[in-house]
């Protein structure tokens, strides 16, 4: 479609931060991620129920379907989540 | 979140409709009647799939109340296999629900035709999540059928595939984070192209049901003349901001000359949340919006986050 921009590596960076706050109910921790910010094993609330709904959330609010054999090094860091979802998205 | 007490409303009644002649035919509608004696237009409620339909049911019933007491007459339908309809989950095809939302749509038309003089009162679809799909496509063969009809889209998903995927998906959730939802998700994927049902979170999904689901997409039918589009999104954050995935969708709409207004309001993903809560951001927002003649309406939509 003509009008379709994906979005920048930074605003899919932001977008990753809003989510992980309003998936894990962080209450606004999330404003002080960065792209070097842990999550698998470092935030307890990012568990394998709430890795489904972080992804699905994601799919939702950037428009992208996630490939099924996506693993837990994507959930490593945020920077390592957003190139995660920016290469899925050029898909 | 505290409960609001049910708005003022008309009566409503529950009753089935026949959409053909086997043992499968009886859908339940429940009929909520306009407060006044001439309906102001006529809203149908598409409900979204398996358990969200059951989890956003009462969002569903406040927001008919609210617009029957408005004076619009809205009907709430159970999909084959759904509620209180005949027949059972796997027996449903994307291509019967369609059929389903195209029966309802006329017998509501039938239940308020137009009066001497005066036009028939606006027919809207009003669709949450994959029911904006099924309200697409039903809308698109009335639109063929000479009744073109507007648009309410809550929480629209522009894209069934990914509606299909996250719900094969909730067999593998506890993989995903180890990587071996791959090999779960192949097995579905075989499963149904062999022809052959899957069952998730204990609903039975047809190939022809999956089939449908993941071709739809939320393209502008063609009706004639392009009506109203009202586009609302939930999202629990202060100040909700338009998901960049819902751009593109919304730009082919207005191309396409719709008169479209989006919005984002604050609430909770009720179609999914484990307890059942309620919106009334999106209740009010809805009502208003839905009431307001449209040229009243800015036909601006807020800009998406970018």
């Amino acid at each position: 479609m003509p009008t379709r921009s994906d979005p920048t590596p930074m605003d899919v960076t932001r977008e990753v931060i809003n989510v992980l706050d309003e998936v894990l109910s962080l209450g606004g921790r999330a404003a002080s991620f960065t792209r070097e910010t842990h999550l698998l094993g470092a935030i307890p609330e990012l568990d394998s129920m709430a890795v489904a709904t972080l992804i699905t959330t994601l799919e939702e609010r950037l428009g992208f379907v996630a490939d099924d054999d996506l693993d837990g090094e994507a959930f490593a860091t945020v920077g390592a989540l957003a190139d995660f979802v920016s290469a899925q998205i050029a898909q | 979140m505290p409960l609001r007490p049910p708005p003022m409303a008309g009566s409503f009644e529950p009753r089935f409709i026949t959409v053909d002649d086997t043992p499968l035919g009886a859908r339940l509608l429940l009929h909520h009647a306009p407060a006044q004696a001439r309906a102001r237009g006529l809203v149908l409620y598409v409900h979204p799939f398996a358990e969200e339909m059951n989890k956003a049911r009462r969002m569903a019933a406040l927001q008919a109340r609210a617009l029957a007491a408005a004076g619009l007459a809205v009907a709430q339908l159970d999909l084959l296999g759904c509620g209180d309809s005949a027949g059972d989950f796997g027996d449903a095809s994307w291509a019967r629900w369609v059929d389903d939302v195209v029966h309802a749509a006329r017998w509501l038309q039938q239940r308020h035709p137009a009066r001497d003089g005066e036009s028939a009162p606006p027919l809207w679809l009003w669709g949450l999540r994959a029911g904006t799909l099924l309200a697409v496509a039903a809308g698109a063969r009335l639109a063929e059928a000479g009744s073109a009809c507007h648009y309410l889209f809550w929480q629209p998903a522009p894209l069934g595939k990914l509606l299909l995927q996250q719900f094969l998906r909730l067999r593998a959730a506890g993989e995903l984070a180890a990587g071996q939802a791959k090999a779960a998700m192949e097995q579905l994927r075989a499963e149904l192209a062999a022809g052959r049902a899957v069952e998730i979170a204990g609903y039975t999904l047809s190939p022809a049901l999956c089939k449908g689901l993941e071709q739809a997409e939320l393209k502008p039918p063609p009706a004639q003349p392009p009506g109203r589009l009202l586009w609302f999104e939930l999202s629990a954050v202060e100040n909700p901001r338009l998901a960049p995935a819902g751009a593109a969708t919304l730009a082919a709409w207005q191309q396409a000359g719709w008169q479209v207004q989006a919005q984002a309001v604050q609430g909770p993903p009720f179609w999914q949340t484990t307890e059942i809560e309620d919106a009334p951001a999106l209740l009010d927002a809805t009502a208003r919006a839905l009431l307001a003649p449209p040229s009243a309406q800015p036909a601006a939509t807020e800009p998406a986050a970018a």
